[in-house]
């Protein structure tokens, strides 16, 4: 067992831990509030006080808990126009405070002055709140709290918020529902669904707060931002990628393809997930394959049926060491296909979000023997041994006796 | 007779090497996890592949969530283990809920291939009444190899998936518990297989780099080639299996059985020629 531990202590020497700690740090990440502030939130149905005043007890305590490297903003929505047009209902939506480092005084102070006013534009809210977030790689996250749906039709904050998802790289959109309509749940869980982002119900001050509070500490997770990249529809003139994340769009029904280096005494390991960020069809699936010339390596797919957020499968494809002094390496084509399918009346553009890891190992995989070791087991085996060692001592008996007596008669 | 007794002691000898064997399998076969004290148990989430909460093996995680959140954690197994992920979710109050709902558990390897769970019940419907529903899933044996063109589980990191998969749309959005707890067993010798993969299946944990598609392909692999991630440790011993089975008792006990049998057999010959010996004098 000491031989054990050693091996053990080998094998994680061999895969360094803090291998990441060299990369450059990455931006802090951004977050938008944005606060619904029209007519309905003075109703007094949270724990008996008014939605606004909850939000705003909420909001205190979220602000006070935000950790250091978010940069924050708020927007409000309906805050200020109290009047009948719609027009200028629509356009109610205004940057209580900037997205930066945050004050907590002044943004606290800027809270307290709200109160429930006018129209719910909530697709121009956000809209704008993408603008806000707009600039540089960070992570973006918005959190919506609301009371009600969209007033300010034709324009579906659905459709916005797909929109904002597919422009950057990395933006989620957050629901907290303060009522539960049945017309703002399907908006708000459309919202969220659109962008990757979740949705929930609050009945409570505490849910409230706890609830914001932890989509801001998301926010914070330092997670790998992918790489936006295009595929395109033949190898030849498919996008070039090194190992790590990349994001791309992909229609239904669409094929993209994508291409990659791979050397002597690699392996090449790709994934991808397609995710589902509108109503689809009830059965759906996905295929991965990598191509070297009219050659078909390796395919993944998977298939699946009923509510998703994503579907995913990956693949590997290992080339043996060559043992050449500059080892020879070729292009490996991948294409990705999926078959969602949806309903007539969903948009198709823009494509479903997919997200692709390449990564590269070396030195291939060893096969060696099936068996470990080449070690055998059970009892016919050690039947085989026995019956092989009798034989053999017998047949060495017998010999050693012919070999006696023709040594005697000579 | 010396000879005799000698055979019957030795014979003896083997059959007690042998008895152990079974000991020996029964031992190995005890749970591998021991939770650890070094690391705080996770409390939070991920919300995709990418975001997934690492967890060790052993270690109660738990996170608060919306019913209708696709909730991602990650865990560690390596070859001869088989793992089980357990999940309990604390449903929200009964009198918020219009009616029945189903939760699902999907387990998938290292490069996101959905793993069939050979045993427990990863998916269940909980009664409008239920206050909580448990699902289980028992992996296949990790594999230390696999052809490329198989879905075998490899050595690496685990994905664990929990959602609701059908319910009333109005309780969507309501507050659940969660909790996840992955441990693995060592499946002992009889699984015990051949071969070493390059690297244990994990994520790839950096941002992408398009390259010059005019550029030539490149014979260094080493800048491209990507690291270990920082976030999922490995299991207690290492991603390498380590080199012991009970393989080893079973093939060295037949070798002594054989060696054994030999000299039983050339004592047999032996034997012969001394009792002509004898009846000749």
């Amino acid at each position: 067992m000491g031989l054990c531990a050693l091996f053990a202590v080998l094998a994680t020497g061999l895969f360094p831990a803090g291998a990441v700690a060299d990369e450059p740090q990455p931006e802090s990440p951004k977050v938008e509030l944005v606060l619904d502030a029209s007519g309905s939130m003075s109703t007094r149905d949270i724990d008996g006080q008014s939605r606004m005043t909850a939000a705003k007890q909420a909001f205190n305590e979220v602000l006070d808990s935000v950790p250091a490297d978010v940069r924050l903003g708020i927007r409000t929505l309906g805050a200020n126009y109290p009047g009948k047009s719609k027009v200028e209902g629509c356009k109610d939506t205004e940057q209580l405070y900037p997205v930066g480092q945050l004050d907590r005084t002044e943004a606290k102070t800027a809270v307290a002055t709200l109160a429930p006013t006018g129209w719910t534009p909530i697709g121009p809210a956000l809209r704008a709140a993408g603008k806000d977030l707009a600039g540089g790689n960070a992570t973006r996250r918005i959190v919506l709290i609301t009371d009600g749906e969209d007033t300010c039709a034709p324009l579906d904050p659905c459709v916005v918020a797909r929109e904002l998802a597919a422009e950057g790289t990395n933006l989620v959109i957050d629901t907290l529902g303060l009522a539960s309509t049945d017309k703002m749940r399907k908006q708000l869980t459309c919202i969220a669904e659109a962008t990757g982002g979740t949705y929930t119900t609050v009945s409570h001050k505490e849910e409230l707060a706890d609830r914001t509070k932890q989509l801001v500490h998301r926010a914070a997770d330092n997670t790998v931002t992918p790489t936006a990249t295009e595929g395109t529809s033949t190898c030849s003139t498919a996008p070039l990628l090194g190992a790590g994340v990349y994001t791309d769009r992909e229609t239904f029904a669409e094929h993209r393809w994508y291409r990659v280096n791979v050397a002597d005494g690699q392996e090449l390991r790709a994934s991808v997930s397609v995710g589902a960020d509108r109503a689809v069809n009830n059965d759906y699936g996905v295929l991965l394959r990598a191509v070297t010339g009219d050659r078909e390596l390796v395919r993944g797919s998977d298939a699946g049926s009923g509510r998703t957020d994503d579907i995913s499968t990956g693949l590997r494809y290992a080339w043996p060491a060559s043992g050449a002094d500059t080892p020879a390496s070729r292009t490996v084509c991948l294409e990705l296909s999926n078959s969602f399918s949806a309903p007539a009346f969903v948009k198709t553009t823009p494509g479903l979000p997919v997200e692709l890891t390449v990564g590269l190992v070396s030195s291939p995989d060893n096969a060696s023997d099936v068996a470990s070791f080449g070690l055998g087991r059970g009892w016919i085996m050690l039947a085989v041994l026995t019956l092989t060692g009798l034989l053999a001592g017998l047949l060495w008996g017998w010999l050693t006796r012919w070999r006696v007596a023709v040594w005697r008669t000579n | 007779m010396r000879t005799t007794r000698l055979t019957a002691a030795a014979l003896a000898a083997a059959a007690a090497v042998l008895g152990s064997a079974p000991m020996a399998a029964a031992d190995t076969a005890s749970p591998s996890p021991s939770p650890s004290g070094s690391v705080a148990a996770p409390t939070e989430a991920g919300t995709s592949f990418r975001t997934a909460t690492a967890l060790q093996q052993g270690q109660t995680a738990t996170a608060t969530a919306s019913t209708g959140d696709y909730l991602y954690w990650m865990f560690p197994a390596t070859a001869g283990q088989n793992a089980t992920v357990e999940a309990t979710v604390t449903l929200p109050d009964s009198s918020a809920r219009h009616g029945s709902a189903t939760w699902r558990l999907d387990v998938y390897d290292g490069l996101r291939r959905h793993q069939a769970c050979a045993a427990g019940h990863p998916s269940r419907t909980a009664t409008a009444a239920a206050a909580d529903v448990s699902l289980r899933c028992t992996l296949r044996t990790v594999r230390p190899w696999s052809e490329a063109w198989a879905n075998d589980p490899l050595p690496g990191a685990y994905y664990v998936r929990l959602t609701v998969a059908d319910l009333p749309d109005q309780d969507l959005g309501l507050a659940v518990k969660t909790e996840i707890l992955a441990t693995a067993k060592d499946a002992g010798g009889a699984k015990a297989a051949g071969g070493e993969l390059a690297a244990p299946l994990t994520p790839v944990e950096q941002a992408g780099a398009t390259l010059d598609p005019s550029a030539e392909p490149s014979a260094s692999p080493s800048e491209t080639v990507s690291e270990a991630p920082a976030s999922l440790a490995a299991p207690d011993g290492g991603w390498s299996p380590g080199w012991w089975s009970d393989r080893w008792i079973w093939t060295a006990a037949g070798g002594v059985l054989g060696a054994l049998a030999g000299v039983g057999g050339y004592t047999l010959t032996r034997g012969d020629r001394s009792r002509r010996r004898r009846l000749q004098g």
